[in-house]
């Protein structure tokens, strides 16, 4: 037995030991690492019916990740147009929701961690209450606002600003707004408890010193705050790119979100095989494109999650 | 000046940003107690409390509601459970693993949901046939698999919550306990667990609802045991009612009763420890004087307005009949269809006359338009009982397109009359 393994037994006797060590594992192990491995092996498998699963058509094949990038066999196009389509503008879709919450949340962040108060507390209590709502509770609220009969339109063209109702359903605005709506806690927090900790002597001195007040965030604040920033911004971005009942209620009918691909081949096509696999190229993408950005903005990985 | 302006500026940013943050939720709270079959605000109809009784009546809800209690309870369990495990074994292990193991354990946080969902359900899937089993074993039970792929995730933010206090625990308390002779399981349950307690508790509410608004893991898992969340989801993608908004409602006003009475009961603390520290020893003694509940508590107050104004509105609810009002609406509808109706008619006389004028004057074709005209009075009538029918139903079925669908209507209805003629 390897000497750290006697240590822990000591420590903790051998029932308790082995109690932390069997739940450690079941979760690492059995709930984590091989359900990725099991959905990774099973993305390069045909889509057979139960019968010759395991049989000798049951073979490794790459068809699933081909039908992605160059669609069915015979289908008349050299790429998959629609599904690669879709795939980047979901990319792009969840960076743009991600910068818009980074600086609409931004100087809430800040007001919040540099005052202390009663109010502040209240502002919390608000901050928090719409994350307990229920996500279709809260793609629903903002059906209601974005309908065609909803409150925008109803002012917009009682105020006579509109002559026809604008459908921000079919021009995705719905969309983006919901999901800019559902993550704005999760930039907010990591930035908030970031930005608490900086010592408000520095501002000061850098006001003293002359900076102005752009001045100061760009070369005080922003530099502390980024590892906050960076888990924000990470967070947003995985949880976007990966959102699925926000694009089901408020995206148009002619706009897919990635995510709904994958569904549509779980449940409507029933085929697992294509299935995992697009869940694979969306997950490995979203997690290449995260470390990329890291590197680029020169964060750590320690960093996130803080 | 400059100062002053840079405060305005953020008070008013301040206002924007809530009103994006809660103004929808205070929208869709007011939609349910209007009687507009859908959900709006404008333009208000009767003040109702009917989509509360009708979400009382709705089984697929109430199913929904009981399974997402018994999924979230055991959720609970295993993730709590998991998340202090892992969390005494990030404090003890290996130096060298430790940057590892963080990595795996805080995957889960960001791996997409619909990911979890998907590896869950193949990989146990697997198990299932590897064991030899059927179909509706107990593996491939829905409950089973939405327990085991919510608490996948759901464990790393217990994890979370039990780490940060687990930080600030001596050891020394529990190597005191095993020196005057208690067992591990002993030390563990005498001592750790009960300085672990406010944490655990914390997770476990995290727990419960993180498991209860799941959509994303829940909607490849649930197998027959649809969740609240994705009966919700149905209901919302496939024609929405002011019921949904009544249920929003509800939950809405727990979300800020719990709330209040939380922040209530942290501030309350506050103070007499407060009170507490400037106490003398004689005070302590006994007979300390505790601020009064409410004096310097804000969320004490609110919370008591709150519990008020929910007390009216249910009294308000039990007394109240909106049917007066209700069916003054309906007779006013009733009316501005059958005035619109009176237009179209009025339109279609105008120019069925025009068109009698035209072929007037055109010669060869006297005789047509006066059996024209006579099959036109006949068939009036008729059309127009038929209309108003359609008419009224329609507005029952498809109320969120009635602005467009009157014109439409009378798009429709004008080249079919003229056809007709």
């Amino acid at each position: 037995m390897p000497q750290f393994l006697k240590e822990f037994f000591n420590r903790n006797g051998t029932g308790m030991g082995l109690a932390i060590l069997g739940l450690v594992l079941f979760w690492t192990i059995g709930l984590i690492i091989l359900p990725q491995l099991s959905m990774l092996d099973f993305s390069f498998r045909p889509n057979l019916p139960p019968p010759e699963i395991g049989g000798p058509k049951d073979v490794y094949t790459l068809e699933n990740y081909k039908y992605l990038i160059y669609g069915p066999e015979g289908g008349g196009q050299d790429y998959n147009v629609v599904d690669l389509k879709v795939f980047f503008r979901t990319l792009l879709a969840a960076v743009c929701v991600t910068i818009f919450n980074l600086i609409l949340c931004y100087p809430i962040a800040y007001y919040l961690g540099q005052n202390k108060g009663n109010h502040i507390r209240i502002f919390a209590i608000m901050l928090i209450i719409p994350y307990w709502i229920n996500e279709i509770l809260r793609a629903f609220a903002l059906r209601i606002i974005f309908g065609e009969t909803g409150v925008l339109n109803t002012l917009f063209v009682g105020l006579g600003i509109w002559d026809t109702p604008f459908d921000f359903i079919r021009n995705d605005i719905a969309l983006y707004a919901g999901l800019g709506y559902a993550y704005i806690l999760l930039m907010i927090f990591p930035m908030y408890n970031v930005i608490e900790s900086l010592d408000k002597n520095q501002i000061e001195a850098a006001r003293d010193l002359g900076a102005p007040w752009w001045r100061i965030h760009w070369r005080v604040v922003i530099p502390y705050a980024k590892p906050g920033i960076s888990s924000g911004c990470t967070m947003v971005f995985m949880l976007s790119a990966g959102a699925l009942a926000a694009p089901q209620i408020l995206g148009g009918p002619s706009s897919l979100w990635f995510t709904q691909l994958i569904y549509q081949q779980f449940n409507d096509n029933n085929d697992w095989p294509q299935g995992a696999a697009y869940a694979i190229v969306l997950l490995v993408t979203c997690i290449l494109f995260v470390l990329a950005m890291m590197r680029l903005f020169k964060v750590n990985m320690g960093d996130i999650g803080k | 000046m400059n100062n002053s302006f840079l405060r305005i500026s953020i008070w008013v940013y301040l206002a924007i940003f809530f009103l994006y943050l809660l103004g929808p939720l205070v929208i869709m709270s007011i939609t349910a107690f209007n009687s507009s079959e859908f959900p709006r605000m404008t333009p208000w109809e009767c003040l109702t409390f009917q989509w509360f009784g009708e979400l009382m009546q709705d089984q697929r809800i109430l199913n929904g509601i009981k399974n997402s209690l018994i999924i979230g309870a055991g959720t609970v369990v295993l993730s709590v459970a998991m998340g202090l495990a892992g969390a005494l074994l990030l404090t003890q292990i290996w130096p060298k693993l430790r940057a590892t193991y963080y990595t795996i354990i805080i995957a889960p946080i960001l791996i997409p949901g619909v990911v979890l969902g998907i590896s869950t359900l193949v990989f146990w899937d697997r198990i299932n046939r590897m064991l030899g089993l059927g179909a509706d074993s107990f593996l491939s039970n829905g409950i089973f698999l939405t327990v085991i792929g919510q608490s996948t995730f759901i464990a790393s933010y217990c994890m979370l919550v039990l780490v940060a206090r687990l930080q600030r625990y001596d050891v020394a308390l529990t190597e005191a306990a095993l020196d005057l002779g208690a067992s591990h399981a002993q030390a563990f349950r005498k001592i750790l667990l009960p300085f672990m307690r406010p944490a655990i508790a914390s997770a476990a509410v995290l727990a419960f609802l993180a498991s209860f608004e799941n959509y994303n893991t829940t909607t490849f898992t649930f197998g027959g045991y649809p969740t609240l969340t994705i009966e919700l989801a149905q209901k919302v993608r496939y024609g929405i009612t002011p019921a949904i908004s009544a249920l929003a409602f509800i939950i809405v006003a727990l979300t800020v009763f719990f709330a209040l009475l939380n922040e209530a009961k942290l501030k309350r603390q506050e103070l007499v420890a407060a009170a507490r520290k400037k106490a003398t020893v004689e005070e302590l003694a006994g007979k300390i004087k505790l601020p009064s509940f409410f004096a310097g508590n804000m969320a004490a107050v609110l919370l008591v307005v709150f519990a008020i104004a929910t007390i009216t509105v249910v009294g308000t609810a039990t007394a109240y009949n909106p049917g007066q009002c209700i069916a003054n609406v309906k007779e006013q509808k009733r009316l501005e269809a059958e005035e619109r109706i009176q237009e179209l008619r009025r339109q279609r006389e105008e120019r069925r006359k025009q068109n009698e004028a035209e072929q007037g004057g055109a010669t060869q074709s006297a005789p047509k338009p006066s059996n024209n005209s006579g099959f036109g009075n006949v068939f009036a009538p008729n059309t127009l009982g038929g209309d108003e029918g359609t008419d009224e139903g329609e507005e029952g079925s498809n109320n969120d397109t009635q602005p467009s669908n009157n014109s439409g209507f009378g798009g429709a209805f004008d080249p079919n009359s003229l056809q007709n003629d």
